[in-house]
């Protein structure tokens, strides 16, 4: 998501890789594709990222509109502010995710006037024929916002999918219960499938939908192959790029513009790290994105990190895909396609139970972080506090305390800011840390540990 | 037999007081200082100077703002929020919405009948209130009573990011250093304000007529900042710190006339005057 | 049983409120085990049937949040960052495991926090889904199952389906006093204040269930003998929002010359005002309670019928609430950072001011520094409701 110019902005954020350049022109497509939907009359979902029904929505041929990218585009043009005053105006809290007051804030407005707001961003948020949230852990706004703009369009319908995955506790082993988790995930996507049939007046095509699971599970393997090419010193690609590329993965699976999409990065980094082409010529700190969501107004900041000689090799934000091969059942025997879906999702959140079993006292969000550590030979830890957000931002201090405890003393840093609500970000103090952090890496380093 | 009310509106920054019979007989403007009961009586001595009239005569004394509490010789307390809503409709007849922006809080008011129907406050973040442009002026080297005349002088507002009071100084400051103009950057800062107070408000539906109040209501930048949000002009009282006062003192007055429709006695504050002067 | 000790009724409850865990502590030196738990979706009737005692942790809102801000964010709700600061500085160091329901994202998300920082003999996370139809009820039952299995691991014995059952009725019992108790509010004025209620209740749920049933009675007889509380009060409120485990912010409203009659808190009537059926399988009683009785915004009711039925399901309750018990204005009073009850303001407010009751929306930081500024607000709001 590159910033767009404005008279007062800054120029154009460069990205390291072609892949990434061209998301922003992608997303745009995207969203006017979904305002041009609107206008034909084809079926309008709001969607939320990461809900396992990409392929049940692809397959029916209906149009997504994601709002968090779609606040996430707003936040990024730093045009955020008046719809989240319009969220405030509404009487909702401003410490509540700032997507969610984004988008309510837009859809308030944009029902008040019976027609966009001015000038909305790439186009604006197109009103949807149905809203499609999501009953897990993730995130409590993915089953109250939807149901709080119906506030705003009662006449549009909710269909929240239930998809949680066993917690990691240490009297039981997850695979005890995944079994009853399985079934009702896969009745959850029944019940979707027969909520958009209703609404759509279309039949699910099943053959359809199993292509699109297939070409989702070679889609994940790609991504993931892709992204561990950037273990590679000098890294051909850092987390300010993988901000962009994480679109496809998100926005796109389970079409081929994504497989392709992949495909082509792949190709491009295999010929950087062909001709030892880093993100930055002297590279001298690899760091790890260990969590939070980024700043979308502030992604420059990425390239203060590398001006300071530090790069991003990997992170964890946005990485939602594993290699399917290296899960412990061989997926590619359930040919249900929800029953697929459903163990593909259960089987990616406990990816990392196992490891963290044979490590006493840890726990598998740590695991992760140092298991990136090696691979990507890992200086040190940036971690970002979105006020807003408490499923990603929460955590994150006794993460890094239980990872010094069981790992290593390593050098971190936490941002504090947010997603969109830019009144929250200090840049002056922003690069502050970052300066000291980069201070303490490079002590760190001339000690030789 | 004349009857006389008096209101006292003892405000984070500002004291005021006035004493009524049928109109406004006397008014007295002065800051608030940290010691809230001498100055209720020196700031009601000084009425009552000015109104050439003795404290025995008043017949009911109503107390409001934020240091309502320690003005022992008031015969009620009651919110400012009550108090500007009597005030502005008995100013302002056609006024359904209130806004007032004090030194340090701010608040919307919405009437119907000249009551009270809604209302909301924010007294815990300087953005949206006279603190704001307080500090930064100071930062920006510019006299607090300069800021409004300046902003109207701007030839393109300058967007400030930063709603936190003290980010913003820093904002502004580096953005002076930059090379924007002095003018614009002030315009900015009363947009800021502008909007803070605009989603605030908001949150009531806004109906017209609207009122402004309140030290900010003689910030003319801010005045106009507000109208180009709103897009229609607010109505600005003649003397728009004394709302709270007035109505204070004409609250005093319903209660004394409900009460004699009733046949009740009412209790009344045991302190006279005189007595409080004692107190430290 | 603790008798000796001064009184029965209110003064028990004002013991048990103001120190708030000696029950707990006197009951542990006897041998018994006490699990924490967070909120009051908890089946705490599965805790009792397992010989242990149910003890709800609570914040401080007298005490500034500290110890916790080492290990836990602040964008954390402050009530569970007030709870774990407690439980870090030892106000609970009686406990011998926690059980947390996924209720929300601030306590399903520090769930690994608190286990790893209190390293409790014993921790479970009920991971309850948000849907109320028919496969979240049967995956919820399975949940339910697999506690059932842990729990029975750590008591060293089988949780027994009569056990359950007598559970089930011990606290249906006490849920039945409670609503009694709330029977003396409706008088006009109310036999029993806001602030007595509020600190009964809490303290209830930080003993026995059987004692708390016990108290409660004794609690309600007192009232009734004692005549009414003197009358100079203006209007009747009824406070809507999730948790209050304080009485601060009850006392100022009745401070401020209201009467405190109805709610829709925890723990309060939405806690307290729907029983389990026993069913056969007692498991699917407790599901059903649990998952859809209970009326809160952290649970995602499905949409049967139009909008408007769609209002009255989720909020019905308290338009009912507000005759039954004379209300004439609505406090709706939410914690910053609180996402169930946040996205819900403009639904709630917008559904009672159509049927015809004023309401004051109030944000708040659960602390006595941020209470105390509400109270020009709530004077204001009961101005309003007096010129009416």
């Amino acid at each position: 998501m590159t910033e767009e110019k404005k008279p007062e902005e800054k120029k154009k954020r460069k990205t390291a890789t072609e892949a990434a350049s061209k998301i922003g022109p992608m997303v745009k497509a995207t969203i006017g594709g979904t305002v041009q939907a609107r206008e034909e009359g084809k079926p309008i979902a709001y969607s939320f990222i990461c809900c396992c029904y990409d392929e049940i929505i692809r397959a029916m041929d209906i149009v997504p509109v994601w709002t968090e990218n779609y606040a996430g585009v707003c936040g990024a043009k730093r045009d955020a502010q008046r719809f989240l005053e319009r969220a405030e105006a509404e009487n909702f809290s401003r410490s509540l995710c700032t997507y969610a007051l984004c988008g309510l804030g837009f859809d308030a407005w944009r029902e008040e006037l019976g027609e966009m707001p001015p000038e909305p961003p790439w186009g604006g948020q197109a009103r949807p024929d149905m809203m499609l949230g999501s009953g897990q852990m993730l995130c409590d706004p993915r089953n109250k916002w939807y149901q709080a703009a119906q506030h705003y369009m009662p006449d549009i319908p909710v269909y929240d999918a239930g998809a949680p995955w066993p917690p990691y506790e240490d009297d039981y082993d997850y695979r005890e219960v995944q079994d009853y988790y399985v079934k009702y995930i896969v009745e959850e996507l029944k019940g979707l499938v027969q909520f958009l049939e209703k609404h759509t007046g279309r039949k699910m095509d099943w053959d359809r939908l199993s292509e699109l699971v297939d070409l989702a599970d070679r889609t994940w393997n790609l991504i993931w192959e892709t992204y561990e090419l950037r273990r590679a010193v000098p890294t051909p690609m850092g987390t300010g790029d993988a901000m962009n590329t994480m679109v496809p993965m998100v926005f796109m699976m389970g079409t081929q513009e994504a497989y392709d999409f992949y495909q082509e990065l792949n190709d491009e980094l295999k010929h950087k790290i062909a001709n030892k082409e880093g993100v930055i010529p002297d590279e001298k700190y690899r760091l790890i994105w260990g969590g939070g969501l980024p700043s979308w107004f502030a992604l420059s900041d990425f390239n203060y990190f590398n001006s300071k000689g530090a790069v991003f090799p990997v992170e964890v934000t946005y990485r939602m895909v594993e290699a399917i091969y290296h899960f412990d059942i061989d997926l590619s025997k359930i040919t249900d396609p929800l029953e697929h879906i459903a163990w593909r999702w259960v089987k990616f959140w406990t990816y990392w139970y196992d490891k963290a079993k044979k490590r006493l006292g840890s726990h598998p969000d740590v695991e992760r972080l140092i298991q990136y550590i090696e691979d990507y030979k890992i200086d040190g830890i940036v971690m970002h506090e979105a006020f807003s957000c408490r499923s990603w931002h929460v955590g994150l201090i006794w993460q890094l305390n239980l990872l010094k405890k069981v790992y290593k003393d390593i050098p971190s840093l936490i941002l504090e800011s947010d997603i969109v609500d830019i009144s929250s970000y200090n840049e002056a103090d922003t690069k502050a840390r970052i300066d000291t952090f980069i201070d303490t890496l490079e002590a760190v380093k001339s000690q030789g540990r | 037999m004349s009857q006389y009310f008096a209101g006292i509106d003892l405000g984070s920054t500002m004291t005021k007081a006035v004493i009524m019979n049928q109109a406004v007989l006397a008014s007295v403007i002065g800051p608030t200082g940290p010691e809230h009961r001498k100055l209720a009586n020196r700031v009601m001595e000084e009425a009552l100077t000015r109104a050439k009239l003795p404290f025995a005569d008043i017949t009911y004394v109503v107390a409001t703002g934020y240091g309502r509490i320690n003005v022992p010789f008031a015969d009620k307390q009651i919110t400012e929020i009550s108090c500007h809503a009597r005030g502005v409709s008995y100013l302002l007849p056609e006024v359904k919405t209130v806004i007032d922006i004090g030194g340090q809080d701010s608040k919307g008011i919405k009437l119907k009948d000249g009551r009270v129907v809604d209302f909301v406050m924010n007294d815990k973040c300087a953005a949206g209130t006279g603190r704001f442009l307080e500090v930064t002026a100071e930062g920006l080297g510019v006299k607090l009573d300069d800021m409004g005349k300046l902003a109207l002088t701007a030839k393109n507002a300058v967007r400030i990011s930063n709603t936190c009071t003290v980010f913003a100084t820093q904002e502004v400051v580096s953005k002076l250093a930059e090379g924007m103009p002095l003018p614009d950057i002030i315009a900015g800062l009363h947009e800021a304000i502008a909007a803070r107070v605009y989603s605030m408000v908001g949150r009531l539906k806004i109906e017209k007529e609207v009122a402004l109040t309140g030290g900010g209501a003689k910030d003319i930048g801010l005045v106009k900042a507000l109208e180009t949000k709103l897009g229609y002009s607010v109505l600005v009282p003649p003397e728009p710190l004394l709302t709270g006062a007035i109505g204070a003192a004409l609250l005093g007055k319903d209660i004394v006339k409900e009460a004699e429709k009733k046949g009740e006695t009412l209790p009344r504050s045991e302190r006279r005057l005189t007595e409080a002067t004692f107190f430290t | 049983m603790p008798e000796e000790a001064a009184g029965k009724g209110l003064a028990v409850a004002d013991r048990y409120y103001q120190d708030y865990g000696s029950r707990a502590r006197e009951l542990k030196r006897q041998g018994k085990k006490i699990l924490g738990y967070l909120c009051a979706f908890v089946p705490v009737e599965i805790i009792t049937a397992a010989g242990f005692i149910p003890f709800r942790i609570k914040g401080d809102v007298n005490e500034p949040i500290t110890k916790a801000d080492t290990e836990m964010e602040t964008i954390v709700c402050p009530l569970v960052r007030s709870c774990f600061d407690m439980s870090l500085k030892g106000s609970y160091e009686f406990l011998d495991g926690i059980v947390i329901p996924h209720a929300c994202d601030s306590i399903c998300r520090t769930y690994d926090v608190w286990k790893y920082s209190l390293n409790l003999p014993y921790s479970h996370l009920i991971n309850m889904p948000h849907g109320t139809g028919k496969p979240s009820l049967d995956f919820y039952q399975a949940l339910l199952g697999t506690f059932r299995t842990s729990l029975s691991k750590f008591a060293g014995v089988e949780i027994s389906d009569r056990e359950l059952i007598q559970a089930i009725k011990l606290h249906n019992q006490n849920r039945a006093k409670v609503r009694e108790l709330y029977g003396l509010r409706k008088a006009s004025p109310p036999l029993i204040s806001g602030t007595e209620v509020a600190k009964v209740l809490i303290a209830s749920v930080s003993i026995p269930v059987e004692e708390s049933i016990k108290m409660l009675g004794d609690v309600i007889e007192e009232v009734r003998q004692r005549g009414g509380v003197p009358a100079r009060k203006s209007a009747r409120i009824m406070v809507v929002g999730a948790q209050v485990d304080s009485i601060a912010f009850i006392k100022l409203i009745e401070d401020s010359g209201a009467w405190v009659v109805a709610d829709d808190l925890c723990p309060g009537a939405r806690e307290f005002f729907s029983d389990v059926t026993v069913t056969a399988d007692p498991i699917e009683g407790i599901a059903e309670r649990y998952l859809r009785k209970v009326k809160c915004g952290r649970t995602y009711r499905e949409m049967e019928g139009n909008y408007e039925e769609y209002l009255e399901d989720r909020f019905g309750h308290m338009s009912r609430m507000i005759k039954d018990f004379n209300v004439d204005g609505v406090v709706l009073y939410i914690y910053k950072y609180c996402d169930p009850f946040g996205f819900e303001v403009p639904q709630i407010k917008s559904y009672i001011e159509s049927k015809g009751t004023p309401v004051l929306y109030l944000e708040d930081e659960y602390s006595m520094s941020t209470i105390g500024r509400l109270r020009t607000r709530i004077q204001a709001f009961l101005e309003l409701l007096g010129s009416k």
